[in-house]
């Protein structure tokens, strides 16, 4: 595949952001190459009803 | 491969926390990984030597990456070179996050998280509000 890219004038006026969190990037320039990976994880399993137990030691 | 020029004039960040990183200028590798176990309690306790990761299958999983078996060849112009933004305002960076001003190479980044709730039995907290 043949991939032509011409950059011409780019300005942007205003970046407003809450939040950057879990290992996210925000980047004003650049870059070869960026890959991406998150797992989230809160099956019904995960909704503990009944007496507080303690998690797993560390 | 002539490079852009980032151009920021003015940026605000208010909070940078757990191996986050605000960075000035060209990087070549950024590597980022971050993991987190969030238990949400109804009831205010917690124990400082509970959570451990490898109890829990999400923190060990591969991540399956499909590699791009397609022949790319690409050709960049920059007929102007610089990127200019006038204003950035950032409330938080968190959990290894990166914020760039600049060029990089290869960034690759990963995140792992584990959501536990806790709460109460609804029949209970109707009987006693102290149930435990």
């Amino acid at each position: 595949m043949n991939y032509q890219v011409y950059n011409r004038d780019l300005c942007v006026g205003s970046i407003r952001v809450l939040g950057v969190s879990s290992s996210s990037v925000l980047m004003v320039g650049d870059t070869q190459t960026i890959q991406l990976a998150a797992t989230f994880d809160t099956p019904p399993e995960s909704l503990l009803i009944g007496p507080f137990v303690p998690l797993t030691p560390e | 491969m002539l490079q852009r020029t980032s151009s920021v004039d003015r940026i605000n960040i208010d909070t940078i926390a757990f191996s986050s990183v605000f960075e000035i200028g060209d990087s070549c590798f950024i590597k980022g990984f971050s993991r987190a176990i969030a238990d949400q309690r109804e009831a205010e306790y917690f124990n400082a030597k509970e959570g451990n990761f490898s109890v829990y299958p999400v923190f060990s999983e591969p991540i399956p990456l499909i590699p791009i078996e397609e022949d790319i060849t690409m050709q960049t112009t920059q007929l102007n070179p610089i990127i200019r933004v006038q204003n950035i305002d950032i409330i938080g960076v968190s959990s290894s996050s990166v914020v760039h001003i600049g060029n990089s190479g290869n960034i690759s980044m990963e995140a792992r998280v584990k959501h536990i709730r806790q709460v109460y039995p609804k029949t209970a907290l109707l009987k006693d509000e102290n149930f435990s």
